[in-house]
C-alpha cells in the first residue's frame, strides 16, 4: 500500500467522525437548550469553544447568537471545523482513494456532500434542524457501516479506523471538557440541572443508554465521567478508541514504534482516579490527554506515513 | 368543415397509447443520420430504439434524462475543466438516447482499427530502429527530422514485441454519405474508456427495458483485458507483476479516469513523488512497508513530464530516472515514450501509405482527404479555401487551437492564414467534413447532433477493441465540436446484432 495513499484514508476516517461528531454535537446542544430554563440555559457559544473556532467565528459574523453560530458551525466553508468543512474534505479524501474503496461508499459519501452543500446555503432553523442533523449522523453511520461490509478489512481499512479512533477519542476530550464548564447562572439555581448537563454530554456521545446498562447507578459526575475515559466497552469512551487504536495498529506492519507509544498512553488513562477529576484538575487532565493523541497520531505518521520517504 | 374537425371533441383520443415523438419532427437535413435512413425511416438495427421514442413521452425521457444526471451526479462521473479560472469538477455530460453501430459493419471496422494500429506500431519501431521506411523514401526524412514529438533520447529502444503504443484512441466520424473515416489516432495518452464504461453503466440503470429488445455487445471487459495486456509487458517473470497507474494528479482533467482504471484492475494509483528509481536502475514506490518494485507502469502523463532527468528538467510530476529505468529494460511502460511520433497530424497524411508498407493491405477504414500545409501546392489550396475547411496544428489534442472554417469569422481566419504561412510545418487541413447526427435529447425535444465516435484499441502480445467506444455529440445546434472541454456530451454505444434474436 502506497504511503500517500494511507495518509488519505487515514484522514477519510478522521473526517468522516468528525463530520458525524460535530452534527452530534450541533443536535445535542439543541436539545440541552430545549429542555433547561432560559435562565441557566448553555450558552451557544460553548459549541465554538469545543470546536476550537471563537476567534474565526468573531472575525467573521460578529454576533454571537443561534442562528450565526449554528450556521457558521453548520455551512460555512471559511470555518475549518464546520461540518461542510469537514465533509468536504472526507469527499475529497475518498474522491483521491477511489481507486481503493468500494464504489457504493464513494457514491454514498458523494450524495451526503451534495446534499449538504445545497443545505448549507440556507439556516438550520429549530424546525428542521433535527431532520437535517440526524441524517447526517445516519448517513455516516452507514458509510462507515458499508466500509466494514464491503471493503478488505487490509491495511488500507486499518489506516481508516485509526483515524476514525483517533479523531473519536479527541472529540470525547472536547466534549467532556466542554461540558464541565458548566452551567451558567448561581449555583443554587443551577444544581437541579446538573443531571440534565451530564445526561446531555451522556447523550451527545450516543451514551446514555450504554452507561445505564453498564453502568446501573444514577448519573453522577464521577460515574459519567469513568465511563466515558475509561469504558472498554463502550465504543466512544476513549479507552475503548484506546484498545481499537492498538488493534489496528497490530495488524499494521512495522508496528514497534507506534505501538510503544500507544501503550504510554494507554497506561496514563489507566492510572487515573476519576474520582479526584473536577474543575481545573479536569481541564488540565483533558488539556494533558490531548497532547497525549497528538503524539499517537505524530506516531502514526513517522511508523507508516512518512516511511517512504525515510528508507 | 376543418374548423369543425379541430373543434369537435374526440373523447377517446386521450384513452389511446400516450403520444409520443413525432419522427416527422425530426429532420437531420444533409447529414447522414445514424438512426433513420433519409426517408425517416429506423434502419435494421435501431427499430426498437425509434419505436420506443415514439411511445414515449417527451416528459417520460426526460423524466429519464434527469435520473441519469443524477446518477451521474451520485456516481461522482466528473471531468475537470482548465479554463475558467480555476479547476471545475464538472459533471460528465451524457445524453440517454444511445448511438447504435450494426454489428457486421462494427466487425469490419474493428478490423480496419487493427490494421491500422499494427501498421503504426511497425512504424514506430522502425522510426527508433532502422528507419527503412525513410530509406525507401516512402515518408520524407525532413518529416521526421523536424517533428517535436520524434524523441532522439528513443533511438534504439527496443520495446517488448516491438510495441510502442499499446492503449490507441482513434476518433472515427462518418460523412453524409455514410463512409466512415479515421479522423485522427492518439497514440500518447488517450482518454475517455472510463466514460464509455459509465455510460454503459448508467443507461443500463435508467432505460433497462431497451436491453431486452437488444442484443448489444457488452463493454465491461475492457479493464481485465487492459489488466491483461499491461502484464504482459513485466519484465520479470514473476506471477503477480506489480502494475501501476501513473496519474499527475488529483487536478488533472481525466484524473477521474485514472482512478477508476486503477480501481476496476487492482492496481495502484501513483502520482511521479511515489516512484523512486534506485541506484539499480529499478523502480520502486513508496509503501507503508518501504520501497516495493514496480513492474509495468501505465502512464497517464505526458512524455514531456515524464522524467525530468531527460525531458523537462523542471517537471515535478514525473520520476527521476524512469526513462533510464525503461530503457535498460526493468520496467514496462504504457505507452512508451515517443510513440507520439505517430499520431503527429502531418505523420496522419501517411498512414495509407504506411499500412501499404509494412502489412502489404489497403487501408479498410480510410483517411479524411488532407493537405499539408508544408508543401506548397497544398497550401495555397488551404489558404484558398480556408472557410471550408478545419485547420489542425500538429501536435495539439482536445480540440484546442484549431480552425474550423465553416464556423469561423473572417478576422479567425486571417489569423489562421498568418499562423499558416509563419510555420507550415505545424498545419494541416482537411475539408469540413459533414459528421454524421443522432437523435439527441435538447431539452424538451429530439433534435439531431452531430456526433464521432473513439474506439479503443490495446496491442500487446495480441490486440483488442473495444466493442463501440465513447460517441461524443457536439450539443450545441449545429456544432461540429465534440469535445468535452469544449462543451461536448456523450452517447453510450452499441453494437448490436441484427441477426441474434
Amino acid at each position: 500500500m502506497l504511503a500517500r495513499t494511507a495518509e488519505r484514508v487515514y484522514w477519510l476516517g478522521r473526517f468522516l467522525e468528525r463530520t458525524e461528531n460535530t452534527a452530534r454535537l450541533i443536535l445535542v446542544r439543541h436539545h440541552a437548550i430545549l429542555d433547561l430554563p432560559r435562565e441557566v440555559q448553555p450558552s451557544w457559544d460553548l459549541l465554538l469553544h469545543v470546536l476550537g473556532a471563537e476567534q474565526g467565528f468573531a472575525a467573521l459574523r460578529g454576533v454571537a447568537n443561534e442562528k450565526n453560530i449554528i450556521s457558521y458551525v453548520f455551512g460555512e466553508r471559511e470555518n475549518p471545523s464546520s461540518i461542510i468543512s469537514s465533509l468536504t474534505a472526507a469527499r475529497e479524501n475518498m474522491r483521491t482513494t477511489r481507486e481503493i474503496m468500494p464504489s457504493e461508499t464513494w457514491e454514498r459519501i458523494n450524495s451526503l456532500y451534495l446534499s449538504v452543500a445545497r443545505r448549507s446555503q440556507k439556516d438550520l432553523p429549530r424546525g428542521v434542524r433535527h431532520a437535517v442533523l440526524n441524517s447526517i449522523v445516519q448517513s455516516c453511520q452507514q458509510i462507515t457501516g458499508m466500509l466494514a461490509g464491503t471493503m478488505n478489512q487490509d491495511a488500507a481499512y486499518q489506516f481508516i479506523r485509526l483515524g476514525r479512533n483517533l479523531e473519536r477519542a479527541d472529540m470525547s476530550t472536547r466534549i467532556i471538557d466542554a461540558a464541565s464548564a458548566g452551567l451558567m447562572g448561581k449555583a443554587e439555581d443551577v444544581s437541579p440541572y446538573r443531571n440534565v448537563l451530564w445526561i446531555s454530554v451522556l447523550q451527545s456521545l450516543s451514551a446514555y443508554q450504554m452507561y445505564r446498562l453498564n453502568v446501573q447507578r444514577n448519573v453522577s459526575p464521577e460515574d459519567v465521567l469513568e465511563f466515558l475515559f475509561q469504558s472498554t466497552v463502550f465504543p466512544r469512551s476513549i479507552g475503548h478508541c484506546l484498545q481499537e487504536l492498538k488493534h489496528s495498529m497490530h495488524l499494521l506492519p512495522d508496528h514497534k514504534p507506534a505501538l510503544k507509544v500507544m501503550e504510554r498512553v494507554q497506561a496514563r488513562l489507566a492510572a487515573t482516579d476519576c474520582n479526584g477529576l473536577s474543575g481545573d484538575a479536569l481541564h488540565e487532565f483533558i488539556d494533558e490527554l490531548q497532547v497525549e493523541l497528538e503524539a499517537v497520531h505524530d506516531a502514526i505518521v513517522s511508523t507508516w506515513i512518512a516511511q517512504g520517504e525515510r528508507r | 368543415m376543418v374548423q369543425a374537425k379541430i373543434k369537435s371533441p374526440q373523447p377517446y383520443a386521450r384513452s389511446k397509447p400516450r403520444s409520443g415523438f413525432d419522427w416527422s419532427q425530426y429532420r437531420p437535413g444533409e447529414f447522414y443520420d445514424e438512426i433513420v435512413t433519409r426517408s425517416g425511416k429506423a434502419r435494421p438495427a435501431t427499430r426498437s430504439l425509434v419505436e420506443f421514442i415514439r411511445k414515449q413521452s417527451i416528459k417520460h425521457l426526460v423524466s429519464r434524462q434527469q435520473a441519469a444526471d443524477l446518477a451521474i451526479q451520485e456516481m461522482g462521473v466528473s471531468f475537470t475543466v482548465y479554463s475558467e479560472g480555476q479547476n471545475i469538477d464538472r459533471a460528465w455530460p451524457m445524453d440517454i438516447i444511445p448511438r447504435i453501430i450494426p454489428l457486421q459493419e462494427w466487425r469490419m471496422l474493428e478490423q480496419g482499427l487493427v490494421q491500422r494500429l499494427t501498421a503504426l506500431n511497425m512504424f514506430i519501431d522502425d522510426i527508433y530502429n532502422k528507419q527503412q521506411i525513410l530509406k525507401d523514401k516512402v515518408v520524407p526524412q525532413e518529416i521526421i527530422d523536424s517533428s517535436p514529438e520524434f524523441l532522439k533520447q528513443c533511438v534504439g529502444a527496443k520495446p517488448r514485441y516491438g510495441v510502442w503504443s499499446h492503449i490507441c484512441g482513434s476518433d472515427l466520424v462518418r460523412d453524409s454519405d455514410g463512409t466512415v473515416y479515421v479522423l485522427e489516432d492518439n497514440l500518447r495518452v488517450p482518454s475517455g474508456v472510463s466514460y464509455m464504461l459509465e455510460n454503459r453503466a448508467i443507461s443500463k440503470r435508467v432505460l433497462p427495458q431497451l436491453f431486452d429488445r437488444n442484443s448489444i455487445q457488452p463493454v465491461a471487459d475492457y479493464p481485465s483485458q487492459l489488466f491483461d495486456m499491461l502484464a504482459s509487458l513485466s519484465p520479470r517473470a514473476v506471477k503477480h507483476p506489480e502494475i501501476v497507474v501513473m496519474t499527475p494528479g488529483v487536478f488533472n482533467s481525466a484524473y477521474f479516469e485514472h482512478a477508476y482504471l486503477a480501481q476496476r484492475m487492482g492496481a495502484e494509483l501513483v502520482e511521479g513523488a511515489d516512484l523512486v528509481v534506485g541506484s539499480d536502475d529499478k523502480v520502486y514506490m513508496k509503501t507503508i512497508r518501504g520501497l516495493s518494485q514496480v513492474d509495468v507502469v501505465y502512464r497517464r502523463i505526458n512524455d514531456d513530464y515524464l522524467d525530468p532527468e531527460v525531458f523537462r528538467p523542471e517537471s515535478t510530476l514525473g520520476t527521476p530516472g524512469l526513462f533510464r529505468a525503461w530503457r535498460k529494460g526493468n520496467v514496462g511502460l504504457a505507452n512508451a515514450p515517443g510513440a507520439g511520433v505517430a499520431d503527429d497530424k502531418v505523420i496522419y497524411t501517411f498512414v495509407p501509405a504506411i499500412i501499404k508498407y509494412y502489412l502489404d493491405q489497403d487501408p479498410i477504414i480510410p483517411n479524411v482527404p488532407s493537405f499539408l500545409c508544408v508543401n506548397s501546392k497544398h497550401r495555397k489550396h488551404v489558404l484558398e479555401n480556408l472557410a471550408s475547411m478545419v485547420v489542425k496544428p500538429a501536435n495539439e489534442s482536445g480540440g484546442y487551437g484549431m480552425l474550423v472554417g465553416p464556423a469561423s469569422t473572417r478576422k479567425e481566419r486571417a489569423l489562421f492564414a498568418e499562423l499558416i504561412k509563419k510555420n507550415p510545418r505545424n498545419y494541416m487541413a482537411q475539408p469540413a467534413l459533414k459528421l454524421s447526427t443522432a437523435p439527441t435529447l435538447c431539452g424538451n425535444n429530439v433534435e439531431p447532433r452531430h456526433l464521432d465516435l473513439r474506439p479503443f484499441i490495446l496491442q500487446g502480445k495480441s490486440h483488442y477493441v473495444t466493442p463501440g467506444g465513447l460517441t461524443r455529440v457536439a450539443l450545441r445546434k449545429g456544432s461540429l465540436v465534440v469535445n468535452s472541454s469544449q462543451g461536448g456530451g456523450s452517447k453510450d454505444t452499441w453494437i448490436v446484432d441484427t441477426e441474434a434474436r
